[in-house]
């Protein structure tokens, strides 16, 4: 069998993709960039480490790329935004309770925490150890 | 070394007020803020011997996330200001740096350059 070489980083981000074990593609959270309001100050793709916009050079602009690739609930670019020109799907407190209680989490979440903390030891507080 | 969380687009990162405050009160040690934050900013700890989670690092926060707060169901996490502050501060960076770190950031990172741009 050849290996086949992925059809693009957005696809190849789209397989793997996993949210405390919820696969990312059944849900739908992703920035909207109004482009008549967008004056391309470049601050959301600077905020943003996760490649969800791309840069149209000629028109100085930027545009929602990836939105796979967005973090589930995360609206920082649109609060950086300085012209309030990026909206998103639902109210994320919102949105994020109804991914938790609908797709039962917090027991991934637990193993999650525990591989945390075994790769960041620093990270373990022991209050009642402390002298 | 530096730390890579000094600045915030030229301004000093201390003297900006965004990171998580945690109610112990109202925590219930579900963890879920923990492992939302990325592990490079990676500003909590938790308590094993209380079992809830602690702000370790709040000047790792990103200026403008609230990934923390908006994940926690029983709302025990709260941010000294609000949106509008975060706005507020970005509306008064200086153009000229946001241009050169843009400029950067598109430089060693060509994925982030639109493909028809080459056509």
């Amino acid at each position: 069998m050849t290996n086949f070489p992925p059809a693009n980083e957005n696809q190849q981000a789209q397989a793997k993709k996993l949210w405390h074990g919820v696969d990312r593609s059944m849900l739908t959270w992703f920035p909207t960039i109004d482009q008549n309001v967008c004056t391309g100050c470049g601050l959301c793709v600077l905020t943003c480490s996760n490649f969800v916009f791309k840069w149209n050079v000629d028109e100085k602009r930027p545009i929602t790329a990836n939105p796979q690739n967005c973090v589930l609930g995360c609206t920082t670019c649109g609060k950086v935004c300085p012209e309030e020109a990026i909206t998103f799907p639902d109210n994320p407190s919102v949105f994020i309770r109804n991914v938790v209680v609908k797709y039962k989490v917090y027991p991934k979440v637990k193993e999650d925490l525990e591989a945390r903390l075994a790769k960041f030891p620093d990270h373990v507080v022991n209050s009642k150890g402390e002298a | 070394m530096a730390n890579e969380f000094e600045l915030w687009h030229g301004m000093k990162r201390s003297d900006i007020k965004w990171y998580p405050i945690i109610d112990p009160n109202k925590c219930t040690g579900c963890g879920l803020c923990v492992v939302t934050c990325g592990e490079k900013r990676n500003v909590f700890g938790y308590d094993i011997s209380q079992h809830k989670a602690v702000v370790l690092f709040p000047n790792n926060c990103m200026v403008g996330c609230n990934n923390c707060q908006v994940s926690c169901l029983w709302n025990a996490i709260s941010y000294p200001e609000d949106a509008e502050y975060v706005r507020g501060l970005a509306a008064n960076l200086s153009q000229d740096e946001l241009e050169e770190e843009l400029r950067r950031k598109l430089e060693s990172n060509h994925s982030l350059v639109l493909q028809e741009n080459f056509k």
